[in-house]
């Protein structure tokens, strides 16, 4: 194979061998290139501790263990490690045991999920709401529950994969927008005026930590009768708005909001997923959603810690505050470098370095040999153009980490850029 | 191979792939966009002609052509090799 660093995850999705237990063959010598598994040293490193501000990992790269400054993991606000959640957990563990030992409609429904479910409906000021085992399954699940052959999700270009592996299971034909482009959505939703259609966004978006232009948007969806939006708040919920409700919240439309989707393993540090509706809506999923009839409830163990987590995020505003402090000032730091961080709005920020893949991995190697556990993200997940590294900030981080943090980034990244 | 043999690889992919359009409908300097395919729909028809005319090429190598027709004449350019 020629040029195999121009070969990417992209170009393996469709297997021509015989077998279908075996892999393309190409995908093989590509694979063992070590050129590429010296790229993927840097994915499934392990983690030898909580994902804290500051952890330790056994490094891919040599087969050390390394304390490093904690950057990727999504943490954002310290739950998945903070005492009263941890507690929570441990009670909820002795009184449930470990897992829900069966899906909801049969005997999966704890006294804890459903007073969980009321608690983040109300939250949301929703009438109901329905709880995933996981994220990806709560996205995929409610859109495959709500769409059908013959409907439209038209969707922003960056929506993440569950929205788009949940357009895939329902059978509905997908659009997707150019980013954020209101006049683009504007054609689509004309163009399919006479369908039943639903438009996917994201609160913030994972790769950019950019905001949906949502009143924008929202304006143009009102001349059309019928459409409904589906607001997809993981990396949001918690964070934005005057109460943690999420961007919507921010915007002040939440009640343009027909359906509401959260994760439990981000900014509430746990793991799930959940949708928050009207309450016949919700009530239908519970028939039609794979991922929510046909799994494993989530373990009761979880719910509990994520009860607490929901209390200690919604109690007052210091945690979201010290977020929003820790990233204008990590934001500050990244442009007195003269880093190119997009346009993030958000506690997501990235660090565009450009179309150089073999930089990126030279970069992100150094980076964790001087301690700062801080990913490369590569293409297909962004653009070829804009390789980056992605920063998640962190209230666990404290002003000496970001600083030793941002000491790093400019030895790394940013004296290398200038002399580029 | 000729050129015309790849359009014709690449026009029943996407005869196979997209509703609602007909074979000879298809003008091949406008884009799988313009006949309502999404960059999935664009991706199968890609990966499925170039598996039926045996290439491989990078996706970051197709990532600015923009009609079918210069989709056809990089699959020459491979098919060639």
């Amino acid at each position: 194979m020629d040029d195999v660093l121009k070969f990417s995850f992209a170009d393996f999705f469709f297997n021509d061998s015989e077998n279908v237990l075996n892999p393309p063959s190409d995908f093989q010598e590509w694979m063992q290139d070590p050129r590429v598994q010296y790229g993927f040293s840097f994915f499934e490193q392990q983690l030898l501790k909580a994902p804290r501000a500051k952890t330790e990992i056994l490094s891919n790269i040599d087969g050390k263990k390394r304390s490093v400054i904690n950057l990727t993991s999504y943490n954002y606000l310290g739950l998945s490690t903070h005492p009263e959640v941890i507690e929570a957990a441990i009670e909820g563990l002795k009184k449930y045991g470990l897992g829900a030992s069966g899906a909801p409609l049969l005997s999966g429904t704890f006294d804890l999920s459903v007073k969980f479910a009321k608690m983040l409906a109300d939250f949301k000021e929703k009438e109901a709401c329905l709880l995933y085992s996981s994220g990806l399954g709560g996205n995929m699940g409610a859109i495959q529950g709500l769409l059908r052959k013959g409907d439209y999700l038209i969707m922003d270009e960056k929506c993440h994969k569950s929205l788009v592996d949940g357009g895939t299971l329902s059978g509905a034909k997908m659009q997707f927008f150019k980013h954020n482009d209101i006049e683009h959505l504007n054609q689509l939703l004309e163009k399919y005026k006479d369908k039943r259609i639903l438009v996917a966004i994201e609160g913030v978006y994972s790769m950019d930590g950019d905001l949906a232009k949502l009143p924008e948007i929202v304006e143009v969806i009102d001349q059309y009768p019928n459409v409904a939006i589906y607001i997809d708040e993981a990396h949001s919920t918690l964070m934005f708005g005057e109460n943690g409700r999420g961007v919507a919240e921010h915007f002040g439309l939440e009640h343009k909001m027909g359906i509401t989707f959260g994760t439990l393993s981000k900014s509430f540090g746990g793991v799930g997923g959940f949708v928050c509706s009207n309450k016949d809506i919700i009530r239908y999923l519970q028939g039609y959603s794979s991922p929510y009839n046909f799994s494993c409830a989530p373990a009761p163990s979880i719910v509990a810690g994520l009860i607490k987590a929901l209390e200690v995020a919604t109690r007052d505003s210091s945690l979201r505050d010290k977020l929003w402090k820790n990233t204008e000032y990590f934001k500050k730091g990244l442009l007195d470098l003269k880093l190119d961080i997009g346009e993030t709005e958000s506690q997501v920020i990235p660090i565009i370095i450009g179309s150089d893949g073999n930089m990126l991995f030279e970069m992100a190697a150094e980076l964790q040999t001087k301690g700062l556990f801080l990913q490369p993200v590569d293409f297909p997940a962004v653009p070829a153009e804009s390789r980056r590294f992605r920063i998640s900030v962190s209230t666990q981080l404290s002003k000496e980490d970001i600083d030793e943090a941002l000491n790093i980034i400019e030895d790394v990244i940013a004296k290398r850029l200038k002399t580029i | 191979m000729t050129k015309d043999d790849v359009v014709a690889v690449i026009v029943e992919n996407i005869l196979d792939n997209l509703d609602d359009v007909e074979e000879g409908e298809i003008d091949t300097s406008k884009s799988m966009k313009d006949y309502g395919a999404n960059s999935l729909d664009i991706i199968e028809v890609v990966s499925t002609s170039m598996r039926e005319l045996k290439i491989k090429i990078p996706r970051t190598e197709l990532a600015d052509i923009d009609t079918i027709d210069s989709l056809a004449d990089k699959f020459l350019e491979y098919v060639n090799k």
